[in-house]
C-alpha cells in the first residue's frame, strides 16, 4: 500500500508544511477499498443495534451492554479508518487529544447519569 | 395545489410585517441581479468569490453575512423592545412575539456571532502565524457555504412555511410535534444541523492550521494570543458541537419520523434534551467569548505600545477556562430539580471560572499600565469592554449561587446578565477586531471620527437598555412574556430600556453608514502597518496578495514583527529568495455542496422526501468528485510573484 504522508522525523514541530503535504493523501493510487469496507461495516453495526431493539432479539438485561459494545467497535473502526489514527505526523497530539476526548466523553456520560438520576421521581 | 399553498403560506407568514419584508427582499434581490447584469459582474462574482478558496476572501464573505445577521437579529430585538415599551401593548401578538424572540436569539448566536468570529479567524490567523492559507482551503470554503445556505434556509422560514417559535433553546416538549405542528421548528433543526457541520469542519481546520502551519521558529509559546484563542476555540468546537448535533438529530427524529426520545407520553425524557443542549451550550458561550479575549489581547498591546503583560498566565487561563467550561452546564437548569449535591457541584465549578477570567482582566489592565495609549476606535471598544464584561461576570457569579438562581432564573435579571457578557464581551470584541483588521482586509481605513460616534451611541444605548432589565428582573418580570399589565412598577423601566435599544440601533446605523462613507472617501493604507502593529500580519501589504508571503517568514520572538522592526528589517524581501508557490485552485464544489444541502434541507423541512433524496444524492456525488480530484493545486511562477511584489514596492533595494 502506497502512502505519501511524510514521516514524523521529516517534519519537526512548528516547521512550515506546504499545504499539499497536509492533505490526507494516503492510498493515492489504489481504490479506497478499506474505507468503503469500513463504511459498510459501520452501517451493518448500526443496523444490528437497531434490529436488536426493534425485534427484541435479546433479553432486556443484555441489550444495553451489547449495544454499547457494538458502539465501541464502531468507534474504533472509524478512528482507525477515517480519522487517520494510524498515520500521524506527530503522535503527541493524537495521544493528547484522544486522552482529552476520553475524559470529556466519560465526564459527560457519568455526570449526565448523575444529573438524570432524579428522573424517576419526576416523570 | 391549494394544499401546497396552505403549507407554504400559512396565516403567520401573511402578516403585514412579513409581507413588507417579502416585498423588500424581492425588490432588493431584483436590484442586485439588475446591477450584476448591467455591470456584467456575474463571471467576476463566480470566479473571484463564489468559487474562491482563499481564506482572506472567505473571511470577507463571512463578515458580510455576519453584518446582515446583525441587522436581522437587531430588527428582531427592536420589535421585541417596541412590543414591551408599554403595558398592554398590541404591536405584536403572542404567537408573533414567540417567533421574534426565537429568531432573534438563534440569529444572533448562529448567524451573527459565529460567522463574525470565523470572519476574523479567516482574515487574521493564517497571516498572523505566517502561513499561506489554512490547512484545508477547500474544506474552509465548504464550511462557509454550508453556513451561508443554512443562513438562507433559516431566514426563509418567516416567508415560506412559518417561523420557529420555541425559543433559541428549542426545549422539548415545546418542540414536540403534537404541541407544535407546522414546519417552523423543522427549519430551526435542519438549518442549525447544516451550519453545525460547517462549524465542526472549521474547528478541525483551524486546529490543524495552527498546530501545523506556523512560521519557522514560532513555537506555541511564541504565538500571538489571538492564535491561542483560535486554537482553544477550535478545540471547544470539536468537543462541544457533537452534543448539539445529537440533541438536534434526536428532536428531528421525533418530529419527522415519529420516534419518542423526548416524548414523555411514550417514555421519552425531555430533560435529557435540556441536558444535551447545555452540554454544548455552555462551551458555546466560551466559543463566542474566547475569540474576543484574543482580539483584546492583540488590541491592548498594540495601542498601549507594550508587550502583553503576563503572556504565560494569559495562555494558562485560556486553557483553564476551556477545561472548566465543560463542567458547568447544569447552571442553566438548576431549577429542574436535580437535587442539592448536583446543584452544589455545578454551582461551585461555575464560580471557579471567575478565577482565570479575573486573571485575564488584571493582565489587560496591567498591559495598559504605564503604556502610551492611543485612543483609536478599536481601543475604545477594549476600554468599554473591561468594566462591562466585569459587571456581566459578577452578575453571572450571582446566578451561580443556587438558592439565588431559584429567584433570578428566567427573569429579566438573566436576560440582562447574558446580554452584558454577549454584547459587552463578544460584540464589543468583534467590533474592536473589525476596526483593527479592517485595513488589512480591504486596504483602506475606517473613518475614526464616525466610528467614535457609533461607539458612544452603542455603549450608552447598551447600558440604558440593559441596566433597567436587571431591576425589572428583581421586580419579578420574567423573560419571554409578550405583554404585562400596568401597575406592577415595570412600565417606566421598560420604556427606558426600549429607548436604549433604539440608541443601539442608531449606533449600528452610524457604523454601517461609516463603512459606506469610508469606502467612497477612501483613505488608503499604503504601509500595510497602519497601527504600528506587533504581529506578522502587519508585515504584509494591505490587502495581502493571494499567496500572503512571497517568502515565508521566520518568527524567533513573540511579537515577531515588532522585533523585526526594532532590528531594522522592514518587511521587504530579496528578489532572489522568491520561488514558485503552490496554491490551492478555486473550486465550484463547496458552493454546489452548500446548494445540495439546502435542497436536501428544504425537502426535509416539508417532508418532501423526493426532493430531500435528490439533494442528498447531490451531496454524495460532490463528495465523491472531490475525493478523486487530483487537480486541486496550481503553481504561481516565481516571475509572477516578483512582478506583484515589485508593484507593491516590497523588494529590498
Ligand atoms: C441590539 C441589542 C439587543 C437587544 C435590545 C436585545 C434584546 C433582547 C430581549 C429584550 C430579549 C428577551 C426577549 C424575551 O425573553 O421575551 C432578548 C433575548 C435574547 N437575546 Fe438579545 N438583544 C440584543 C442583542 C443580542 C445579542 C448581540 C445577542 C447574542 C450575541 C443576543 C442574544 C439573545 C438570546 C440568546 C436571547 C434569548 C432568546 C430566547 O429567549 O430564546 N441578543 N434579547
Ligand atoms: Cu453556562
Amino acid at each position: 500500500m502506497e502512502t505519501s504522508t511524510p514521516k514524523a522525523h521529516e517534519i519537526e514541530q512548528g516547521e512550515v508544511v506546504e499545504i499539499s503535504a497536509l492533505a490526507p493523501r494516503f492510498e493515492e493510487h489504489a481504490f479506497p477499498w478499506r474505507q468503503i469496507a469500513g463504511y459498510a461495516a459501520s452501517l451493518l453495526l448500526t443496523l444490528g443495534a437497531l434490529l436488536l431493539v426493534e425485534r427484541r432479539l435479546l433479553p432486556a438485561a443484555w441489550l444495553a451492554p451489547v449495544i454499547l459494545a457494538l458502539a465501541a467497535v464502531q468507534a474504533g473502526l472509524q478512528l482507525g479508518l477515517f480519522m487517520h489514527l494510524r498515520e500521524s505526523l506527530g503522535a503527541t497530539w493524537h495521544v493528547l487529544t484522544l486522552a482529552l476526548a476520553i475524559v470529556v466523553a466519560l465526564g459527560i456520560v457519568i455526570l449526565s447519569i448523575w444529573i438524570m438520576a432524579f428522573k424517576s421521581g419526576v416523570s | 395545489m391549494a394544499h401546497l399553498l396552505a403549507l407554504f403560506f400559512p396565516p403567520s407568514v401573511l402578516r403585514p410585517a412579513e409581507l413588507a419584508t417579502d416585498a423588500g427582499i424581492l425588490l432588493g434581490g431584483a436590484a442586485i441581479v439588475a446591477w450584476l447584469t448591467w455591470r456584467r459582474r456575474w463571471a467576476w462574482l463566480w470566479r473571484e468569490w463564489i468559487t474562491t478558496v482563499d481564506h482572506k476572501k472567505i473571511g470577507i464573505m463571512y463578515l458580510l453575512f455576519a453584518i446582515v445577521g446583525l441587522m436581522r437579529g437587531g430588527v428582531d430585538a427592536l420589535m421585541i423592545r417596541t412590543q414591551l415599551a408599554m403595558p398592554n401593548n398590541t404591536f405584536l401578538g403572542a404567537e408573533h412575539y414567540n417567533e421574534v424572540f426565537t429568531t432573534h436569539g438563534t440569529t444572533m448566536v448562529f448567524f451573527m456571532a459565529m460567522p463574525f468570529i470565523f470572519a476574523l479567524f479567516n482574515i487574521a490567523i493564517p497571516l498572523m502565524i505566517g502561513a499561506r492559507d489554512v490547512a484545508f482551503p477547500k474544506l474552509n470554503a465548504i464550511s462557509f457555504w454550508l453556513f451561508a445556505f443554512a443562513f438562507l434556509l433559516f431566514n426563509m422560514s418567516f416567508l415560506v412555511g412559518g417561523s420557529p417559535n420555541a425559543g433559541w433553546t428549542a426545549y422539548a416538549p415545546l418542540t414536540e410535534l403534537h404541541f407544535n405542528p407546522g414546519v417552523g421548528e423543522n427549519y430551526y433543526l435542519i438549518a442549525l444541523q447544516i451550519t453545525g457541520i460547517g462549524t465542526i469542519a472549521t474547528g478541525v481546520n483551524f486546529l490543524v492550521t495552527i498546530l501545523r502551519l506556523r512560521a519557522k521558529g514560532m513555537t506555541l509559546m511564541k504565538m500571538p494570543l489571538f492564535a491561542w484563542s483560535a486554537l482553544i476555540t477550535s478545540s471547544l468546537v470539536i468537543f462541544a458541537f457533537p452534543a448539539l448535533t445529537i440533541a438536534l438529530a434526536l428532536t428531528m427524529l421525533d418530529r419527522l419520523f415519529g420516534s419518542t426520545f423526548f416524548t414523555i407520553a411514550h417514555g421519552g425524557m425531555p430533560m435529557m434534551y435540556v441536558n444535551l443542549f447545555w452540554i454544548w451550550g455552555h462551551p458555546e458561550v466560551y466559543i463566542l467569548v474566547v475569540p474576543a479575549f484574543g482580539i483584546f489581547s492583540e488590541v491592548v498591546a498594540t495601542f498601549s505600545r507594550k508587550r502583553l503583560f503576563g503572556y504565560t498566565a494569559m495562555v494558562g487561563s485560556l486553557i483553564a477556562i476551556s477545561l472548566l467550561s465543560y463542567g458547568v452546564w447544569v447552571h442553566h437548569f438548576f431549577t429542574m430539580g436535580a437535587g442539592a449535591a448536583v446543584n452544589a457541584f455545578f454551582g461551585i465549578s461555575t464560580m471557579l471560572i471567575a478565577i482565570p477570567t479575573g486573571v485575564k482582566v488584571f493582565n489587560w489592565i496591567l498591559t495598559m499600565w504605564g503604556g502610551r495609549i492611543r485612543m483609536t476606535v478599536a481601543m475604545l471598544w477594549q476600554l468599554a469592554f473591561i468594566p462591562t464584561f466585569v459587571i456581566g461576570g459578577a452578575t453571572g457569579v450571582m446566578l451561580a449561587v443556587v438558592p439565588g438562581d431559584y429567584q433570578f432564573h428566567n427573569s429579566y435579571f438573566l436576560i440582562a446578565h447574558f446580554h452584558n457578557v454577549l454584547i459587552g464581551g463578544v460584540v464589543f470584541g468583534l467590533f474592536s477586531g473589525l476596526y483593527y483588521w479592517w485595513p488589512k482586509m480591504f486596504g483602506w481605513m475606517l473613518n475614526e471620527r464616525q466610528g467614535k460616534w457609533a461607539f458612544w451611541f452603542f455603549l450608552i444605548g447598551f447600558w440604558v437598555t440593559f441596566f433597567p432589565q436587571y431591576l425589572l428582573g428583581l421586580k419579578g418580570m420574567t423573560r419571554r412574556i409578550y405583554v404585562y399589565p400596568p401597575g406592577l412598577g415595570w412600565s417606566t423601566l421598560n420604556l427606558v430600556s426600549t429607548i436604549g435599544a433604539f440608541a443601539m440601533g442608531a449606533g449600528f446605523i452610524i457604523l454601517v453608514y461609516s463603512i459606506l462613507y469610508s469606502w467612497r472617501h477612501r483613505q488608503p493604507d499604503l504601509t500595510g502597518d497602519p497601527w504600528d502593529g506587533r504581529t506578522l500580519e502587519w508585515s504584509l501589504p494591505s490587502p495581502a496578495p493571494e499567496y500572503n508571503f512571497a517568502v515565508l517568514p521566520r518568527a524567533d520572538a513573540r511579537d515577531a514583527w515588532w522585533e523585526m522592526k526594532r532590528s531594522g528589517s522592514c518587511g521587504k524581501v530579496s528578489a532572489v529568495a522568491v520561488g514558485p508557490i503552490e496554491m490551492p485552485r478555486r473550486s465550484a464544489v463547496p458552493f454546489l455542496l452548500g446548494l445540495s444541502f439546502f435542497v436536501a434541507g428544504f425537502g426535509a423541512v416539508f417532508s418532501f422526501w423526493t426532493i430531500a433524496l435528490f439533494g442528498m444524492a447531490g451531496v454524495i456525488a460532490l463528495l465523491l468528485s472531490g475525493w478523486f480530484d487530483e487537480h486541486d493545486h496550481h503553481e504561481i511562477p516565481a516571475e509572477e510573484i516578483r512582478r506583484s511584489q515589485a508593484a507593491l514596492g516590497r523588494f529590498e533595494s
